[in-house]
């Protein structure tokens, strides 16, 4: 089946990102020289300014800031998934990720609650992160 | 910003238009309107303007041009001197105005909001790609995220909100230009409306409107000799605490309402006592809870108690959104909140004017504010009567 919903546009910026996710893996630029891990992705560091940057591969483990239940499409394409869940996911690794929770009732979401990485291939040539209530003991708590 | 813009520029005159759901209207037909009603009210001739600021507009509609300052200028006939566009709204046009009056190369500059955005065919603007993918598209969920983290944080949530939806209608029940005006809304009302992006109902969610707003600055000095009596500009100030939503870990508060906030009332040399009435900027309810938190009205989660009884609404202690606001007359951003302070410290408001009429404080000092993104910028302005 044609997948119909919006696809990631990696551009110069992001393209790492999605190549890794590609790959299973969720990536993002760690600054060499005040070790901040950032996200979205930039040419500089926002705390200190370097340019001296490495890609390091996150665990896909973290925490739900915030989240938000979708009742109304604002694109066709998500009608389907009504009602679907947002949230901002709080990476072990510091960055904040975009992303949905899935495979659970949207009444089973709290903040702060662990949640895992999970992937879905949505076309041949993207792969998206998203999260589901984690299974594996938060060795943070 | 020096402090000797204290009391120096003022608010001399408003521009409405035909507004709510006005099909068959280019944008551009709305900005030209709305300037020109601007210009007139405040007894100028068009040949005196000589700033035009205007908001940088969203997608235009199928069919229509991008509406530049530069278009606007030409089908009012007007040759300004200073033409800015930007989409910083009310936020940031006021400061440039001021810039440029207190700079000496303007004496009289407008600033225009309009869109046709209710009527109109046209994409859903300023998708970001990024978060498309996962289905997030539209402020709602953003500003929805924000109030969910706010509601785990301190004690907030539908019951706080409903006092502000609910409060707000009162007002638009009384303004003939509000989209609501015939339509009264219940707390029972409120909790029966449709989920749009949980935890918002749909009347937590500002209008969508078609239609444009002006308004004219210069100098109190110029002031005295026009058409109105001026709406004094006591203190403004910015802030603009820049990250991305999903980075920021305020969204409980405070935002840029703070920082903001303090500037603009020290420039006033007043206190949160001296004010009247507020004009808040409220794309959603929780919106004005925040705003009114972080400018220190009340406490994080004490919000409930201070909304209750209809401190908001008319007859209540400190009136808020006394047009019905964002939420219940007009989307016109910042320039709602803004204009409805102007008319009311002008005495202009009808069955909606504060003061012995609605059982309210006869306003001397009102305080605006415009927020902007998702709680990223934010400006604050007091205004008093002259």
């Amino acid at each position: 089946m044609t997948y119909r919903k919006p696809l990631p546009q990696p551009n110069a910026d992001t393209k790492p990102f999605w190549d890794g996710c590609k790959q299973h893996q969720l990536r993002f630029q760690k600054c060499r020289d005040c070790q901040y891990v950032r996200w979205p992705p930039s040419i500089i560091c926002p705390r200190c300014h370097s340019q001296d940057t490495e890609w390091i591969v996150a665990s896909g483990r973290g925490r739900v800031y915030t989240f938000a239940v979708y009742h109304q499409a604002f694109h066709e394409s998500f009608r389907e998934d009504l009602p679907y869940i947002t949230a901002i996911i709080e990476l072990e690794e510091g960055p904040h990720l975009l992303s949905n929770i899935v495979g659970c009732n949207p009444r089973e979401v709290k903040c702060d609650m662990p949640v895992e990485v999970v992937w879905e291939d949505i076309t041949e040539e993207f792969t998206l992160p998203k999260f589901r209530i984690a299974t594996q003991p938060d060795v943070n708590s | 910003m020096s402090m000797n813009l204290k009391d120096k520029y003022a608010i001399v005159g408003i521009g409405y238009t035909e507004q709510g759901r006005v099909p068959n209207r280019t944008a551009l037909s709305f900005y030209v309107e709305a300037c020109a009603n601007a210009i007139k009210d405040a007894g100028l001739k068009k040949e005196d303007i000589d700033g035009l600021i205007c908001y940088r507009y969203f997608q235009p509609a199928r069919g229509e041009r991008e509406v530049t300052p530069y278009v606007t200028a030409q089908c009012l006939g007007l040759s300004p001197k200073y033409l800015s566009q930007e989409a910083n709204c009310a936020r940031s046009h006021l400061y440039h105005a001021l810039g440029v009056l207190e700079a000496g190369l303007c004496s009289y500059v407008v600033i225009a909001y309009a869109d046709n955005a209710l009527s109109s065919q046209r994409l859903i603007d300023d998708i970001d790609p990024d978060k498309a993918v996962f289905g997030q598209i539209g402020y709602p969920a953003e500003y929805a995220m924000a109030a969910q983290r706010a509601m785990y944080t301190f004690r907030t949530g539908p019951e706080t909100w409903k006092e502000i939806a609910v409060g707000q209608r009162k007002w638009a029940n009384l303004n003939p230009k509000a989209y609501f005006h015939n339509r009264p809304l219940t707390y029972e009302d409120y909790y029966n409306s449709k989920w749009v992006v949980e935890p918002f109902r749909v009347p937590d969610c500002c209008l969508i409107s078609d239609g444009g707003r002006a308004y004219v600055v210069t100098s109190v000095e110029r002031a005295r000799d026009l058409r109105r009596p001026p709406v004094v500009i006591m203190g403004i100030g910015q802030h603009n605490p820049s990250s991305y939503i999903d980075q920021s870990t305020w969204m409980a508060g405070p935002s840029g309402a703070k920082i903001a906030g303090e500037i603009a009332f020290k420039m006033a040399g007043i206190t949160l006592d001296d004010i009247d009435a507020c004009e808040i900027y409220d794309c959603f309810t929780y919106t004005v809870e925040l705003t009114l938190q972080d400018y220190g009205f009340f406490r994080p989660g004490e919000g409930l108690d201070w909304f209750k009884d209809g401190t908001i609404a008319p007859g209540g202690r400190l009136p808020v959104n006394t047009s019905g606001g964002l939420l219940a007359e007009a989307y016109f951003m910042g320039m709602t909140p803004l204009t409805e302070a102007v008319m009311q410290l002008m005495g202009r408001c009808g069955d909606r004017q504060l003061g012995a009429r609605t059982g309210t404080r006869e306003p001397e000092i009102i305080l605006c504010s415009d927020n902007g993104a998702t709680f990223q910028t934010h400006c604050c302005t007091i205004l008093r009567r002259f």
